[in-house]
């Protein structure tokens, strides 16, 4: 085994057996798991969390303006 | 901690480690083995430095941004070989910084364009191409045959070559060394001590633009063109040896 | 999760993205011209009219400096500093050295086209810059991602948004490109010159690599980060799928680096590197997909915004051309299809399917969102978003048929031989044989040019009503506090 790993030109089927599985252990892990896909869809919803706020601020936003025209 | 994606998606610092990773790994397995395997750079002779005519002329040639339009890089096919001569090898551009391969060939390549063409040919092409070859769609430049060569700084610039691993020589050892490699003519050349005179003899030898009088920026510029892919003596080497280092 | 309940004005600082915006469509004016004009002399040659500074050697580093960090790097740095606050909620950190990116970055240009059009350049492409301005732009980079770290980690969001994972890995990228590509040895202290480290074999690599990737981290991975805040933003739904986005992130990160060798097919280059370059850009197809399907099927359901709603019809469009260009690469990586298409217009009209059909496109649309929302008002004129939009797809599709042709013409008109086994044509006949197609590519250029121009004038007519509007509005309010106090 060892012997294996110290010939160079055995490096790129290592290199691709190691990044193969990688990437499919990341598809796995990313895919599998009803509660992990609900909790990572949930980040998507980032952008829209200071929507509603900058709504409601809008009427106290003269002053902010203010500056901005200054 | 439990360790999952999200450990990265709240941690910038360990994405950030992360991403250094993940873009590191394709740039090293690719750039460092070329300075550590033999058979990058082909051993070959006559590949030599550039005087400090040929230099100046360089810094012209990149000062005008021909490696816009102009590759220097033939490759093994048959038609780049009717056309252009022999596949260019990576020994010839051993000297070269930065490299001037190119990436476009909006005009012919120019790897061996040396001695394709008369000093005065090129005289006349700089100058207006459309003189010689009426369709061309190259600019004019007509003020590489107005304008003095400076080459007031020859001594600086060899010095920051040789920095980057030209073989100029400044002390005697250097300049044996050279001699030894390159044979005594070349190294006179190669010699920083002598860089102005160099410059200047070469440039009336040659006579490049016809005017005896000066040194101008033409005379450099049509010394780098005239040496460029005529430093390696083909017809000494077998038709396979270059194949061995692909 | 929305915490702090100050108004978004004052909470964000929208006055550096402002700064960068107008800089962006300054430069992209500046750039796009300087390219149609160079075009231009290609299929006029008069046009450079014996000036050393207007040759096309000296004006075609301008170009595509003033397009990749005039336009791109400014879009970047305003569209970055916007979504790191928007996505974080919390205002840009550290005032004064964001305002010394933006001072700093545009001086690094000034300084550095100037220089090209009087000959002072590295001619290492796309990073032509002269060493002092190198030094420039990495004290500018290091400021950026130290503001940018910091801004995230004040974040007021446990969890960073995809869009600046994005962002994240585009300044890393672009901060080892651009140190490595520019090691030289400067000819004096006070001389504009220099050496690079490499030479001949190993400078092309390093030049290939980071040229590469200065497309895959600066025009596409960051422009990603972009799209992953603004398509969503604008469509007013969110992104397709996170979890493709996470694979595609990690994929495109990690793929990108090795693929900048499949520059140097058939070149002195070992044949083992840009083979295996090659492999990495087919495989690269897939996280390139994943991120357009991403972004398109985000409107998955909601197909009637690209009747209604011009801004969507950009961001969609630039999606569609990303999907297209990067099939194009990998095909184009293929030795045998790269032993035709390389040295050729082919690859001209490659890129700019890619920068003018993603960067640009995608840019134009996030700015049309962003610029009403920094001014606090409405786009002046919807229809001229649309006019704008045509101009822009008419002009890119003339481009590259025009490069497709002579690109082609040219490699076949190269590569053939007559009965009698000579060259069939010389040189300068395929030069002849381009000049209509290199018309017509000009032309494209004049229509992506009155394009953005048009664009221009809807932002300023957009900022002096928005300006007029909040005048309107203060003269309203001193008259009710006068009456007040009275």
């Amino acid at each position: 085994m060892f012997e294996w790993l110290s010939h160079m030109e055995n490096t790129k089927p290592l290199a691709l057996v190691i990044f193969f599985v990688t990437f499919v252990g990341v598809i796995l892990y990313v895919f599998s798991g009803r509660k992990r896909a609900e909790r990572m869809e949930s980040y998507k919803n980032i952008p829209f969390l200071d929507d509603e706020k900058v709504a409601l601020d809008r009427a106290g936003e003269t002053a902010d303006k203010d500056q901005d025209n200054g | 901690m439990k360790l999952n994606h999200e450990s990265i998606e709240i941690n910038a610092g360990l994405m950030i480690v992360l991403i250094m990773l993940a873009i590191s790994i394709g740039g090293l397995v690719e750039v460092v083995p070329l300075y550590y395997i033999e058979d990058t750079v082909e051993k070959v002779d006559g590949v030599r430095p550039y005087t400090p005519l040929e230099q100046r002329g360089r810094d012209i040639f990149i000062r005008e941004g021909c490696y816009t339009c102009h590759s220097q890089m033939i490759r093994p096919f048959r038609d780049e070989d009717m056309r252009y001569g022999h596949y260019s090898l990576a020994a010839e551009s051993q000297y070269d910084h930065p490299f001037q391969w190119g990436s476009k060939r909006t005009g012919p390549d120019l790897a061996r364009v040396g001695g394709k063409y008369s000093n005065a040919w090129h005289v006349k092409h700089l100058n207006n191409p459309r003189s010689v070859v009426p369709e061309s769609i190259m600019p004019n430049y007509p003020w590489l045959l107005e304008t003095e060569l400076d080459y007031s700084d020859i001594a600086a610039r060899m010095r920051a070559l040789k920095a980057v691993g030209v073989p100029y020589s400044e002390t005697d050892d250097e300049y044996q060394a050279n001699v030894e490699k390159f044979g005594k003519e070349v190294a006179g050349m190669l010699d920083i001590n002598n860089a102005e005179r160099n410059l200047i003899v070469q440039a009336e030898a040659g006579n490049y633009d016809k005017d005896p009088g000066s040194v101008t920026e033409m005379d450099a510029l049509i010394a780098y063109l005239q040496v460029l892919g005529t430093m390696v003596d083909f017809s000494k080497y077998d038709e396979g040896y270059f194949a061995e280092f692909r | 999760m929305a915490q702090g309940a100050v108004a978004a004005g004052t909470q964000y600082d929208y006055d550096i993205v402002k700064r960068f915006a107008i800089m962006a469509l300054v430069w992209g004016v500046l750039g796009m011209m300087a390219g149609t004009y160079i075009a231009s002399e290609l299929a006029f040659p008069f046009l450079n009219f014996d000036i050393p500074q207007i040759t096309f050697g000296r004006l075609r580093p301008g170009h595509t400096t003033m397009v990749i960090f005039g336009f791109g790097g400014n879009a970047l740095f305003a569209t970055s500093y916007y979504v790191v606050q928007r996505t974080s909620q919390v205002r840009l950190w550290g005032g004064g050295l964001a305002s010394f990116t933006f001072w700093g970055w545009q001086a690094a240009l000034v300084i550095g086209v100037l220089g090209y059009l009087n000959g002072i350049t590295d001619a290492k492409e796309y990073a032509e810059f002269p060493w002092y301005v190198d030094v420039l732009i990495t004290v500018v980079w290091v400021a950026y991602f130290v503001v940018y770290v910091q801004t995230l980690r004040r974040r007021s969001q446990p969890h960073i948004y995809v869009a600046n994972w994005f962002y994240l890995t585009f300044i890393l990228a672009t901060a080892i490109l651009h140190i490595f590509r520019n090691l030289a040895v400067p000819v004096g202290l006070f001389h504009p010159e220099s050496y690079s480290l490499y030479a001949g074999v190993q400078d092309a690599m390093v030049q290939w690599w980071y040229g590469h990737n200065a497309v895959g981290f600066f025009l596409t991975a960051a422009f990603l980060g972009m799209m992953y805040y603004f398509v969503p933003k604008q469509a007013g739904r969110p992104i397709y799928s996170y979890r493709l986005s996470i694979i595609h992130f990690w994929a495109l990160s990690f793929m990108y680096m090795w693929v900048g060798g499949h520059h140097l097919h058939w070149t002195a280059l070992p044949d083992w590197t840009s083979s295996l370059a090659a492999a990495f850009s087919i495989l690269l197809l897939m996280p390139s997909w994943g991120g357009m399907i991403n972004g398109i099927m985000t409107l998955s359901g909601a197909w009637e915004k690209l009747r209604t709603d011009p801004i969507m019809l950009f961001l969609i469009t630039a999606l569609s051309f990303y999907g297209m260009s990067t099939f194009e690469g990998p095909m184009m990586s293929l030795k045998s299809v790269n032993a035709l298409s390389h040295y050729t217009d082919w690859t001209i009209g490659h890129v700019h399917s890619g920068a003018l059909g993603w960067v640009a496109m995608v840019s134009f649309g996030s700015f049309y969102h962003l610029i009403p929302r920094l001014w606090e008002t409405r786009l002046w004129s919807t229809r001229l978003v649309y006019v704008h939009f045509w101009l822009a797809t008419i002009g890119i599709v003339l481009y590259i048929a025009a490069m497709w042709v002579s690109g082609i013409g040219q490699g076949l008109m190269l590569r053939a031989f007559d009965d009698y086994g000579n060259l069939a044509y010389t040189f300068i006949e395929s030069v002849q044989f381009m000049h209509w197609p290199l018309v017509v590519r000009a032309l494209g250029g004049v229509f992506f040019v009155s394009g953005i121009l048009l664009m221009c004038f809807n932002v300023y007519m957009t900022i002096r009503t928005a300006k007029q509007e909040h005048a309107a509005l203060e003269a309203r309010i001193a008259a009710k506090m006068a009456k007040v106090g009275a």
